[in-house]
This record gives structure tokens, sequence and C-alpha cells, in this order.
């Protein structure tokens, strides 16, 4: 019985089936979102290319940088959960917590990098209204900075119920639906940050 | 156990070079027309990369893994069709 349990769950995506939908969702939301950018670019490619001069690389390559590893960390967790057993559920929901702790300290870090780049575009005068790579380009990242703090809050409950030991071997389904939404994240941005920074 | 704790080490340390290559095509200004499919290549295989490894889906059924592969590759292909088609 077990064994075929662990068998089914194999085949099905980690965690909940309903986290899964809001993934694929997202997923072709901000999908139309980067064909729109790339297609408008087309029209205009000399004001895009000159407005992505006003941009920050370095800040959206740190900000990558932080958003990999701290996917990294939180694979880390899943794996522990994966497979821990009976005999060490509060050893392994202590060692997922530091790993989940590391992935938070990482999403405040790449909201605080994104917020300083956010004030430095608004200082400079510009708005939706500025032209057509501002409008997209404060749409695409201002939406995604919005999954970061949530997902960075779903981090932080998950902490919280490893704190209490709250993941059992037969239930770590929570755990492995905030960790596939955070990795969705990392996904849509390792799609962005080529798209808006660097092709030109 | 150990083959996928080190599979996890693997695949982060691919994802930043792979992140570092991108930068340093954009930082020191050599980004080329040819250039751009590289990076689109090396954007796919970093996309895959997650899905695979990080989220998880390298064993799941066909379907749920290629889902989000398939989103990918198409999303990375229209981007390249409307860098490379002619005006």
């Amino acid at each position: 019985m077990s064994k075929n349990m662990d068998v089914e769950k194999n085949l099905l995506p980690p965690g909940d089936f309903g986290i899964w939908i809001i993934i694929y969702v997202e997923l072709l939301t901000f999908g139309l979102f980067f064909i729109g950018y790339a297609f408008s670019r087309r029209a205009n490619i000399e004001m895009f290319n000159t407005s992505q001069l006003m941009l920050n690389q370095t800040s959206g390559f740190i900000n990558t940088l932080i958003l990999v590893t701290s996917s990294y960390f939180v694979a880390k967790g899943v794996h522990i959960m994966q497979t821990m057993t009976q005999d060490n559920i509060k050893e392994a929901n202590k060692k997922a917590s530091q790993w989940i702790t590391f992935a938070i300290i990482c999403g405040i870090a790449f909201l605080f990098i994104k917020g300083a780049e956010f004030v430095h575009i608004f200082g400079e005068g510009i708005t939706l209204s500025t032209n057509k790579f501002f409008m997209f380009y404060l749409l695409l990242t201002m939406f995604h900075f919005m999954h970061v703090g949530l997902g960075t809050v779903i981090l932080f409950n998950i902490r919280q119920r490893t704190k209490t030991s709250g993941y059992t071997p037969d239930d770590t389904r929570g755990f492995e639906s905030g960790a596939s939404y955070w990795h969705m994240v990392d996904l849509l941005w390792i799609v962005l940050f080529p798209l808006v920074y660097i092709i030109r | 156990m150990t083959n996928r704790k080190r599979t996890l080490e693997y695949v982060w340390i691919i994802l930043v070079i792979l992140t570092i290559f991108a930068y340093l095509l954009g930082y020191l200004k050599i980004i080329s027309t040819s250039l751009v499919a590289v990076l689109l290549v090396t954007t796919f295989i970093k996309g895959a990369l997650v899905s695979d490894y990080f989220m998880g889906l390298k064993d799941v059924k066909m379907k749920y893994r290629f889902i989000p592969i398939i989103w990918l590759g198409v999303i990375i292909l229209l981007i390249g069709v409307a860098y490379y088609l002619p005006i």
C-alpha cells in the first residue's frame, strides 16, 4: 500500500494540484507579456534600445543570482522533506527550516535591490506612460516583484510550520506547494532578465 | 540520495555560470545578432534545469514534465522570431 502510494506520488508533480493550476495560469499570463514585449520591440527598436540603457544591468544580474540561489536553497529543503522518515522528523524539519531561512533572506534581498531600482527609475521621472519600453518594463517587473513578495510570505509560513516540526513523511504537500510557487517565480525571472536587460 | 544532493549542486553551478555569461554579454556590450540566439538557447537550458531538477518534474508523468518545458520553448521561440524576422 505504502509502496503504491510512493509510486503514485512520484508520477504527479510535487505539491497540491491547485498550486499547479495557479502556476500554469501565471506562466501563461507572463508568457503573453513576454511575447507582447518582444513584438512591440520590433516596431520600436531604436527607442527600446535607448530606453534599455537607463536600466542597471548589474542589479538585474545580482537579482538573477539571488533568485537562482534561493531556488537552490528551497530545493534542498524539499529534498530533506522528501527523504524524511518517522525517525528523524524533528531533525529534518530543523534542517529544512535552515534552508528556507536562507531562501527568505534571498527573497528580501531581491525585494530590496528591486525596490531601490524602482526608486531610481521613478526618481528620473519615468512612469508607465513614458514610452512602450517602460510600460512593459514597469508592468513586468512590478508584477514579478509582487510575486516575489507573496513567495517570501509563503516561505515564511512554511518556516513557521517547520519550527513546530509540522511536516511529517505523510504530510509534506504544503511545503512542496510553496516550493513549487517559488521555483515558478525564479523561472519567470530567468526569461525576464535576458529579455528586458540584455537583448538589444 | 547523495547523487540527487550532488545533482542540485551541479545544477546551481551551471545556472550561475550561464547567468554570468548572459550578464557579460550585456555588460561588455558584445551582444550581437548571432549571440542573441546563443543567449536564448542558454535561457532555455536554465529554465529547463529549474523545471526538471529544482521543481522536481524530471521524474513525474511526461505530460506534467513537459507543460513548463513546452511553455518555455514556445516563449523562447517567439522571442527569437520577433528578434530575427525581417521588418
